[in-house]
């Protein structure tokens, strides 16, 4: 059972890591619509998303032996997928240095509460997808990590190679960015409005 | 913990807020938090806010909005139908090997059986080409055609299975080519008829269609009671054809009656008996003999033309030489070189004629008015003015058809100008398209039963060229306007971009070679981006009312709240 009381297929995963390749036919046909829209979330495109979901899947075949059965299939799935999609964005080399400079010395301003809570309120989900497009490769990647497929914070920390302290920094960091993508927009609509 | 500027409250930081809601700080300091924001709004909105943000994000990414894609969809099938591929070659293999087994050694077996006195009887004609294969099939499969036919299915297999399973695709397939096949022939079912010389002799009658193919020669003595088609090197029809004369061949004699159309498209051909209905010939020499009759009009496109019989109607020609001897019931629309008219000639209807040198047109002729006669001017297209006009004209034209079918499918219009821009992949797919589609109807058509969807295939690869160029014209508007928001702003950036790729084009087609490439160049980007738009199109998606798996929801933090209930 995973934490939500979701109950893994043990069964097929157990036939899967023998080599039946129906087995491993019956995982793919469960898990690849979550892989894809973990990785959709991610990644900065539909087609990258497509690329990394086949990727992950050729190479979680090749590592299901590794899967240790007494832990949860979902969150290894999930730790793999991390794993591959965080390469993926550190090869492309965008922006990683820099965001790290500016994490580690712009501070954080304090945030209106009640401004805050407007906004909240104000924004659909959609509006939040279309500004996690916008975010930088590690503040989306912590924030896929975190709200998508609810990693520890120490698992965050593993991937993203940052200390377990730093992690709660990066996320916040990442809610600042989004909050100002989400506040752009708003202010563009008004303006479109008027 | 930070101190509000301009009061002496101090409130709890976001970090804190962040990790106390996230769980993340230790018993005592939660205790700490709690405890302030009983006391303190403020920190109790952030809070609240940020518990909000965390929601709305978790709803954000769970939120399913687009389908799984097809390839994703299928991927997980590729290894065992690379399987199944060898198989389907092994079976092809294996059955083309029964067929050469069946028509090297049975069928020679079988013949001389038959010669013997033993033909008709055995087992197999009996089932097989006496009972639910249609006759004719016998005489007409060749190898050649099997593999055809297995191409063509292979096309129907490649098309349907993505649109529905693979045992249904089967299942539909074999249906269909049993249905086809165990079909009984109608009454005025066709007859095939192949070799190297082939004879409807006098006395034999063919009720329905009659299809000839032969090496050599073939005569028609007897009677066909539907049309007749003929492929090989020569035809001669002596007897009674009663639909129409469809003919490929190098020499073709008429002299017998046709009492529908004759379509020829050979060397030679010679009228000397009656046609009822209209004449159309591409030949290099077409003779309508002193005995010949043609109810109807000639149309033809030839090197030399004799007209020394009977045309009951009108005559439209292209040709380098006419001579005309005979009788034309109506008028004479001609062009060619040179066009003599003997004294014999009667033409009940105005002539004009088109060419390089004046008429010769005998006195004793009778012509209902003179010759009308324009002399053809050789200069280049582009040093009249007409060709501009007509230019502009087709401009126009070509922008009110992309209107149309930018107003008729926008979506689509959309997701083939994208196609377009990707570069790469239509100009690659455009090659193969345009290239290959023509090939792969030739294909369809040499088996005859196939020539339907030769045809179709042939009909939209055309239209695809005619869309290619305003496909081109948009990307090149959107290049020039940026990306357009709507359609009509789409259809603004079509005309514009498609006058200036007329504009630029225009000269450059005068140019050998480089207009011709430059042409290619467009066809190829436009027909490959439609075909990209369409294989996107067909591409089957898995609905997002399927079933959901179980990561589908992966679960949320524990502290978080979905819907306003706690998770």
């Amino acid at each position: 059972m995973t934490a939500a009381g979701i109950t893994e297929p043990r069964e097929a995963i157990g036939r899967a890591r023998a080599g039946d390749a129906e087995a491993w036919g019956e995982l793919y046909r469960e898990y690849a619509p979550a892989i894809f829209r973990f990785c959709r979330r991610a990644l900065p495109t539909r087609e990258d998303a497509e690329d990394a979901t086949m990727e992950i899947f050729m190479k979680l075949r090749g590592k299901l032996n590794q899967y240790d059965p007494a832990r949860s299939f979902t969150a290894w799935l999930y730790k793999v997928s991390a794993n591959h999609c965080w390469d993926m964005l550190r090869r492309r080399k965008s922006r990683q240095d820099k965001e790290t400079e500016e994490v580690e010395n712009v501070p954080l301003e304090h945030p209106d509460p009640g401004q805050l809570d407007r906004l909240i309120e104000q924004r659909t989900s959609h509006e939040v997808r279309k500004a996690l497009d916008k975010l930088g490769p590690r503040a989306r990647m912590a924030l896929v990590m975190r709200y998508y497929s609810d990693m520890t914070y120490d698992e965050i920390a593993d991937e993203l190679g940052v200390r377990r302290a730093f992690v709660g920094v990066v996320l916040l960091r990442a809610r600042h960015e989004l909050r100002q993508v989400l506040e752009g927009n708003a202010a563009l609509a008004a303006g479109g409005a008027s | 913990v930070s101190e509000t500027p301009g009061n002496k409250i101090q409130h709890l930081d976001e970090m804190t807020c962040l990790l106390y809601i996230e769980r993340q700080i230790d018993r005592t300091r939660a205790q700490e938090v709690s405890l302030h924001a009983q006391e303190c709004a403020s920190c109790r909105t952030l809070l609240h806010a940020l518990e909000r943000e965390s929601r709305l994000l978790t709803r954000a990414m769970l939120e399913e909005e687009e389908p799984l894609p097809a390839r994703l969809a299928e991927f997980q099938e590729r290894a065992r139908r690379s399987v199944q591929w060898v198989w389907g070659v092994v079976f092809g293999l294996a059955a083309t090997g029964a067929y050469a087994l069946y028509t090297g050694y049975v069928e020679p077996w079988q013949q001389q059986l038959e010669q013997a006195g033993f033909g008709g009887s055995n087992l197999l004609s009996l089932l097989i080409f006496q009972g639910a294969f249609w006759k004719g099939w016998q005489s007409m499969i060749t190898l050649l055609e099997v593999v055809a036919l297995l191409t063509l299915a292979g096309f129907g297999l490649t098309f349907f299975r993505r649109r529905i399973r693979r045992s249904s695709v089967l299942a539909l397939v074999l249906a269909g080519f049993c249905t086809v096949l165990a079909l009984p022939g109608p009454a005025s079912a066709s007859e095939f008829r192949k070799g190297e010389s082939t004879t409807i002799n006098k006395e034999e009658t063919i009720n329905g269609d009659l299809f000839l193919t032969c090496g050599g020669r073939g005569h028609v003595d007897g009677t066909v009671d539907g049309d007749l088609f003929f492929f090989g090197q020569g035809l001669d029809v002596n007897g009674h054809v009663t639909g129409d004369v469809i003919v490929f061949a190098a020499s073709v004699r008429i002299n017998g009656q046709v009492d529908g159309n004759v379509r020829s498209f050979a060397n030679n051909l010679t009228i000397s008996g009656n046609v009822g209905k209209n004449v159309l010939a591409f030949n290099e020499v077409l003779n309508l003999d002193s005995a010949g009759k043609v109810g109807g009009s000639l149309t033809t496109f030839v090197e030399s033309l004799g007209l020394d019989g009977r045309l009951g109607r009108d005559l439209f020609a292209f040709f380098q030489h006419a001579s005309i001897s005979g009788t034309i019931g109506g008028d004479v629309r001609a062009k060619g070189n040179t066009v003599s008219v003997s004294p014999t000639a009667v033409i009940a209807g105005p002539f004009r004629f088109e060419g390089n040198t004046p008429p010769e047109v005998s006195p004793q002729a009778k012509l209902a008015s003179p010759v009308e006669y324009h002399k053809l001017e050789h200069k280049p297209r582009y040093m009249e003015g007409h060709y501009y006009v007509w230019r502009i004209i087709w401009t126009a034209a070509y922008i009110l058809f992309g209107l149309a079918l930018f107003l008729l499918v926008p979506k689509f219009a959309g997701e083939t100008i994208s196609a377009a821009e990707r570069y790469g992949a239509p100009i690659g797919l455009g090659v193969l398209v345009f290239f290959g589609v023509p090939i792969a109807a030739i294909v369809a058509c040499v088996t005859v039963v196939g020539i339907p969807l030769g045809i179709l295939a042939i009909g939209f690869w055309i239209l695809m060229l005619n869309c290619a160029e305003i496909v081109v014209g948009t990307v090149v508007g959107n290049w020039i306007l940026g990306h357009a928001t709507d359609t009509w702003e789409m259809i603004g950036r079509m005309a514009l971009g498609f006058a200036i790729v007329r504009i630029l084009y225009t000269p450059l087609a005068q140019v050998h070679v480089l207009g011709s490439l430059v042409g290619l160049g467009i066809w190829v980007w436009g027909m490959g981006a439609i075909s990209l738009a369409l294989y996107r199109r067909i591409e089957p998606v898995i609905s997002p009312g399927a079933s959901s798996p179980p990561l589908a929801s992966p679960p949320l933090p524990p502290h978080t709240t979905v819907g306003g209930q706690p998770a």
